[in-house]
């Protein structure tokens, strides 16, 4: 009798473990479904009907539509992306790993120092203004392409997720390479990388993914539109739209500006997390992984 | 005599001492250059600016530079709680978004790793954790693309669903008194996967053994989750929310600006510092900014040394960093 009753009850934690946790799955995939629904759309079945999870009269003229009316824009936003993006991560990556690895070797005096150095960083910051100002006035980042590269090339965080796989790396192996005459940067390249691809690759993805949804050092820097990454066109259609939609914008200021039809704000919207979409299922779990080491570490 | 002897062992140690750092720096030449880069990456972006912090007891203009201007002491910080400026609005609003969203940061994730890990088929496992973690990789812009979709007046989702149950449409996008609520929201969607995940990682390591006790003992599910499972999770649960309690001064600017971005009807009731900052940038000048900015990186650091020594004593001699 008892048995059967606990069994009950453990039936129903399962059954309420279905359901919670689809729920949950089904809540994270459904604005997406319908963003992708609504750019298949026609437009006027969307301004009809409203926004549905499946496409209404599929068509694929939207995106017919943006490629061939702000193609230019979108080409150009899609170019600065990728070049931020492949740029900042290589950079980030030699930069992070390199320090990552010369702070993991147990035989270095200051590497306290060092790590002391980066850590305050995280703790205390002088803020955004004296940031912006130094960044302006003397490194000339204004409207320069290295604005969306240089600020964020370097994260303390992945550094450290980066020290926790180095330093798992046993220290006799570098001291037989050092008897065979081999510096500590040939150790680096040739032992300490290769043996911690998994965690390249999962630093490395951390970095492009922060390069790719970029768009604050686009909003701080750059007012030229031909160095407008495409996060941050996107930011500013869905401004416009979102500023005219509160309704007190006076008329005049919002009389040239045209409003964006629906499907085409979700076409430019799966346009930006296309590479995303797809890469997906292949990085996710890089990612797990990263985020599994990073607390373990906690 | 005796004095010279000190002396010259003073002498001696301290010869020995940059004896250790040259033959150090010597020896691991190839390590410390290694470190060069990064090093100079964070002097530019991050210790250099703190020269610039004068501005904020200064009234900065262009012409006098950074250290020429009039200095004003602690004028700009007076401002900011003065009954004329929105300080104290800007800070009642990041510590209540905040704060809601580490009850939600707290609570959300810990049942998503209890539930997943009650669930047996691998196929539901791994589509549902799919798209739990998806959000994780979307900007605040396309978040706020995806919320547009959900509450825009005439195509949006909530008020069409609204007619259908014969009740009336709400302008959400005038309306202030909504989005708080919905910002709180959108933070948790974002960011549930993602923490949960680091939530399930900490029940790996749980010894297996005790739950199989527990099972032997007659101890049924909901039991084992909430004696064993929640007490074991309570040291990372501790541990994460120290540390946003730490960060409970800072708001996201990403966030704020990518879902309400420069609506100026919702901009009041969702401003938090790090947006008032750069608003303030643009039409009160720099000083007064900075004077903000630093303001909040003060009490950031206060809190963060807290609740480190917090986590500590939690934590058995493991800090946050």
């Amino acid at each position: 009798m008892s048995v059967r009753k606990k069994s009950a009850a453990d039936r129903f934690v399962t059954g309420f473990a279905y359901v919670f946790i689809g729920l949950f799955g089904l809540m994270c995939l459904y604005p997406l479904a319908l963003t992708l629904s609504v750019s298949l759309s026609s437009e006027r079945e969307v301004v009809l009907n409203g926004y549905s999870v499946l496409p209404q009269k599929f068509t694929v003229d939207t995106y017919r539509y943006i490629f061939l009316n702000s193609g230019s824009q979108i080409g150009r936003s899609y170019l600065v992306t990728i070049l931020i993006t492949v740029a900042g991560t290589l950079g980030a990556m030699l930069i992070t790993s390199m320090i990552a690895f010369a702070i993991s070797v147990r035989t270095l005096r200051y590497r306290n120092v060092i790590a002391f150095i980066c850590n305050f960083t995280i703790v205390f910051s002088a803020g955004l203004i004296p940031w912006y100002v130094v960044c302006v006035n003397y490194y000339g980042l204004k409207n320069n392409i290295l604005a969306l590269i240089l600020p964020s090339i370097f994260s303390v965080w992945n550094m450290f997720l980066m020290r926790t796989y180095f330093s798992t790396i046993s220290p006799s192996l570098y001291e037989a390479a050092k008897i065979d005459g081999a510096g500590y940067f040939r150790i680096y390249w040739k032992i300490a990388v290769p043996l911690s691809k998994t965690a390249m690759l999962t630093v490395g993805m951390m970095y492009a993914l922060q390069y790719w949804n970029d768009w604050w050092n686009a909003l701080i820097f750059i007012n030229d539109k031909k160095l407008f990454p495409l996060q941050y066109y996107l930011y500013t259609i869905l401004s416009n739209v979102n500023a005219i939609s509160s309704g007190r914008i006076p008329a005049g200021a919002s009389a040239g500006l045209t409003l964006p039809a629906e499907t085409v704000k979700m076409a430019v919207t799966i346009i930006t997390i296309g590479p995303i979409l797809f890469l997906y299922p292949l990085v996710q779990k890089y990612f797990v992984q990263g985020i599994m080491t990073g607390a373990v570490k906690e | 005599m005796n004095v010279r002897q000190g002396k010259s062992a003073e002498a001696k140690r301290s010869l020995k001492k940059r004896g250790v750092f040259v033959r150090e720096m010597r020896e691991n030449r190839e390590l410390y250059l290694m470190c060069v880069p990064a090093l100079i990456i964070l002097v530019m972006f991050c210790y250099i600016p703190f020269a610039g912090t004068w501005m904020a007891f200064t009234d900065f203009n262009v012409v006098d530079g950074i250290f020429g201007s009039k200095f004003v002491g602690l004028d700009n910080f007076k401002f900011f709680f003065s009954r004329h400026s929105m300080g104290w609005k800007v800070i009642y609003n990041t510590l209540f978004i905040n704060f809601f969203g580490i009850i939600l940061g707290l609570i959300v994730p810990v049942s998503i790793a209890i539930f997943f890990n009650e669930i047996r088929s691998r196929l539901f496992k791994k589509l549902t954790q799919s798209f739990m973690f998806f959000p994780y990789f979307l900007s605040w812009v396309v978040v706020g693309a995806i919320i547009y979709g959900f509450f825009s007046s005439d195509v949006g989702v909530v008020n069409r669903i609204l007619t259908e149950l014969h009740m009336e449409p709400v302008k959400w996008y005038a309306e202030p008194k909504y989005w708080k609520g919905i910002i709180i929201f959108a933070d948790m969607w974002k960011w549930s996967g993602y923490s949960s995940i680091i939530y399930m990682a900490a029940m790996a390591g749980f010894d297996g053994s005790l739950f199989e006790a527990a099972e032997v003992d007659g101890a049924n599910k909901l039991q084992r989750i909430l004696r064993l499972t929640i007490p074991m999770l309570k040291p990372a649960a501790v541990v994460l929310t120290l540390m946003s309690i730490g960060r409970i001064f800072y708001g996201d600017f990403g966030m704020i600006y990518g879902i309400v971005g420069n609506n100026p009807v919702l901009m009041d009731t969702v401003t938090v510092i790090d947006t008032y900052v750069y608003q303030t940038m643009r039409t009160m000048g720099f000083s007064y900014s900075t004077a903000i900015g630093l303001f909040q990186s003060l009490m950031g650091l206060i809190l963060v040394t807290l609740a480190n020594k917090a986590a500590k004593k939690v934590n058995e001699g493991e800090g946050l960093f």
